[in-house]
């Protein structure tokens, strides 16, 4: 079990330095430059940055659940795109307004998504596809598929506006200053989110299916001795991660107002994103979140930034997630990917 | 190999691509076809369910590509941006470096190739003498510009153990981000809102010569040719390039032998970074005659991965399987024009392309069982 100490004594490590760096990047902004940090980190913005935290954090779980057991699934972004968009046609030929046609749409998208993550599944192990080669296709084939259907559906690529799920808001406890807007004022699929991440933080460290997980990824002849067979393992995570990142998808339709299929698609790299977390994060659920959240909190800063009148160009500060990722994958970069990844793996008989 | 979990992981992924190349040239080109005919089909049925005709679709399909000689030369212009950057994927492909970057060479590689020409074009006659001298200096900044921008993935993943997927992936989305950011500030064209640079001067362009397209040149076509057989020589007629090849095939036999893996992998990185960038140039000297907004340039550089694949990272192979995308989206055009389908439909059926051409186990096993054989192959 060295290994898996090993992974988990480093758990946090990553995610915590930045968290760290960030505060004090922070702090010497205020304190040199006078920045008015108390009008950036405002409850409205922590509250913003942690609804599009939420779908960068779900494909990040999904994505290191299935590379945990030696399948990189690279078609996150991919799964992503088809999530969103399944979500928007669902809600819109479900044709309930209100929050229920949005969950609708969100149940529908899961499940398509998860039908097409089983075909995703059966090429990548039983037909053995170059995992990373197949991966761009399934992001390419969303990318070209996905605002097809839209045109076919609304006559452009963009969908109608879309009902949301809103806000779940607990009486009493939304009213405590600053903490009730962000945590008891918060739309219900970030709570969703939460409840996600810890359940498949614990599953992963804390029950046996975690452990043939980890076990897949790490050293599958053992577990395929203990009896258990490696493949189905392998089949479990890779249609959780696609059903994570449909989700995921999913969720930043119900947070924006309605689906777009131009350029990049609303997913706009996100599931991209939802991979760098998770190695940021050590492939630890808690560290991909923590990771996710910076994310957000670098997406929704732009704006914060020009409200105080500091103009900064939103190309540019656009990038800022991407240069924090390389120099993470440079400064951080020995992750320590399971040791089987990418290699199919057959049975002895 | 100082800590092994790391070393044995990064082993794995470098034996990725490996897989991929390990079947007869036959094979290959059976599945190439099989990968293309597959995905043109799916393509049709999903035409069908959204009520259109296939019939007609299969034909624009081919009109689009062939039909008239003005189609043709697009088809043409368009093949050899592919036939380029997806030579660049290959000779990483084939070094086993999974360099997924070549857009953002691409992109990188054609503003440097414009900028020097634009600072440039004052200090020199005019004319033709002027006109060659600038696409000399624009086409070497061009490899220039491309091949440091791949040696940057190159460096990290060599020295800093950074996988090359992930960073060459951001470093697509940086240089769009960043070249989109200087076309509008600091390079932008004066007294415009279009995103775009000046335009090169008149004497910078090839002469279309047979086609009568100003976008299309021969001469441009027969560079890229060129090109194609040089890279092959170097992959297979001089040490560098087998010291390529073998760390691609087999890290530790290339080790063995007394290559440095660390520099052979930046070298790599760089050789097919610069050949991007003379992609870029072409693009930007036969075709746009400026540098324009470059989330609006087609993806080249992605969908240079399926076609570097359909050739099995062969840089000859590359021609027909270059052809082929230069074909699918030149009818992309057409249809766009003529027909009612919409065109993100042929984005899609590139992408099945290149799921399919991943699993070529599934061809082998198809064809085992409809009797074709196999293997005795």
């Amino acid at each position: 079990m060295s290994v898996v100490d090993d992974v988990r004594s480093r758990r946090f490590g990553t995610a915590g330095l930045v968290a760290v760096a960030a505060v004090v990047v922070a702090a010497i902004a205020t304190v040199a430059f006078g920045v008015p940090l108390a009008r950036i980190v405002t409850p409205g913005y922590v509250a913003r940055s942690i609804q599009l935290a939420a779908p960068i954090t779900l494909a990040a779980v999904g994505g290191l659940y299935a590379e945990k057991s030696g399948v990189f699934n690279i078609g996150l972004e991919g799964f992503m795109i088809f999530g969103a968009f399944f979500a928007a046609a669902g809600t819109y030929f479900v044709g309930v307004d209100g929050a229920v046609g949005a969950w609708a749409g969100i149940a529908i998208s899961v499940v398509l998504t998860t039908v097409l993550t089983v075909l995703f599944a059966v090429l990548l192990i039983r037909y053995k596809a170059n995992q990373i080669v197949a991966g761009l296709g399934v992001w390419f084939v969303g990318l070209g598929l996905a605002p097809f259907t839209a045109s076919i559906i609304w006559g452009s690529r963009n969908s109608p506006r879309m009902p949301g799920v809103g806000r779940l808001t607990i009486p009493g406890l939304s009213e405590i200053p600053y903490l009730g807007r962000i945590v008891f004022d918060q739309s219900p699929l970030v709570w969703l989110t939460a409840i996600i991440v810890l359940a498949s933080w614990a599953v992963l460290y804390r029950t046996k299916y975690g452990y043939w997980i980890q076990a897949a990824g790490e050293n599958p002849e053992a577990l395929d001795t203990a009896g258990i067979d490696v493949n189905r393992v392998r089949y479990a995570a890779v249609i959780f991660s696609g059903a994570m990142a449909g989700l995921g998808g999913a969720v930043l339709l119900a947070h924006s107002s309605s689906f777009i299929g131009t350029g990049q698609t609303m997913v706009d790299n996100r599931g991209w994103l939802g991979i760098v977390a998770y190695l940021f994060g050590n492939y630890n659920p808690l560290g991909a979140a923590a990771a996710a959240l910076l994310f957000g909190g670098v997406d929704m800063l732009q704006g914060q930034l020009q409200t105080i009148n500091i103009d900064v160009s939103p190309k540019l500060l656009g990038l800022l997630p991407y240069v924090v990722v390389i120099v993470v994958l440079t400064g951080w970069g020995k992750t320590r990917v399971p040791s089987s990844v990418g290699e199919p793996y057959e049975s002895e008989e | 190999m100082s800590s092994t979990g790391d070393g044995d992981a990064q082993s794995v992924l470098d034996r990725l691509p490996e897989r991929l190349v390990d079947a007869t040239v036959l094979e290959r080109l059976g599945i190439a076809v099989a990968s293309t005919t597959a995905a043109i089909l799916v393509g049709l049925v999903i035409v069908a369910a959204s009520g259109y005709s296939p019939l007609l679709f299969l034909n624009n399909l081919i009109v689009g590509a062939f039909g008239s000689e003005r189609v043709l030369a697009r088809t043409l212009r368009l093949s050899t941006f592919f036939v380029l950057t997806g030579v660049a994927v290959a000779i990483a492909f084939r070094a086993g470096v999974f360099n997924i970057g070549v857009q953002g060479q691409f992109i990188v590689g054609g503003l440097s190739c414009t900028m020097s020409i634009l600072w440039t074009a004052p200090f020199l006659p005019g004319g033709t003498v002027g006109g060659v001298a600038l696409m000399l200096i624009g086409t070497i900044s061009a490899a220039v510009g491309g091949g440091l921008y791949a040696a940057i993935p190159g460096v990290l993943k060599a020295y800093a153990d950074a996988n090359e997927i992930i960073t060459t992936i951001m470093l697509n989305f940086i240089a769009i981000g960043a070249v989109s950011w200087l076309i509008t500030n600091p390079f932008g064209r004066e007294g415009t809102t279009v995103v775009q640079t000046e335009s090169l001067p008149e004497n910078v362009r090839l002469p279309p010569l047979v086609f009568g397209d100003a976008n299309f040149s021969v001469i441009g076509l027969g560079l890229t040719l060129a090109l194609v057989v040089a890279v092959a020589a170097v992959m297979t007629r001089t040490s560098f390039g087998y010291d390529m090849v073998t760390s691609g095939y087999q890290a530790s036999a290339a080790v063995y032998s007394g290559v440095d893996a660390k520099r052979t992998i930046v070298a790599t990185m760089t050789f097919s970074g610069a050949v991007a960038g003379l992609a870029s140039a072409l693009y930007v000297i036969m075709f746009q005659g400026r540098f324009v907004e470059p989330a609006s340039i087609h993806t080249y550089g992605y969908d240079a991965i399926a076609v570097s694949l359909l050739a099995a990272n062969n840089p000859l192979g590359v021609i027909p399987a270059g052809l082929l995308f230069g074909g699918l989206n030149s009818s992309s055009s057409y249809i766009q024009i003529y027909s009612d389908v919409p065109v993100q439909l042929i984005d899609g059926i590139v992408g099945l392309v290149i799921l399919l051409v991943a699993a070529p186990e599934l061809f082998r096993m198809a064809a085992k069982r409809a009797g074709v054989g196999g293997e005795d192959r």
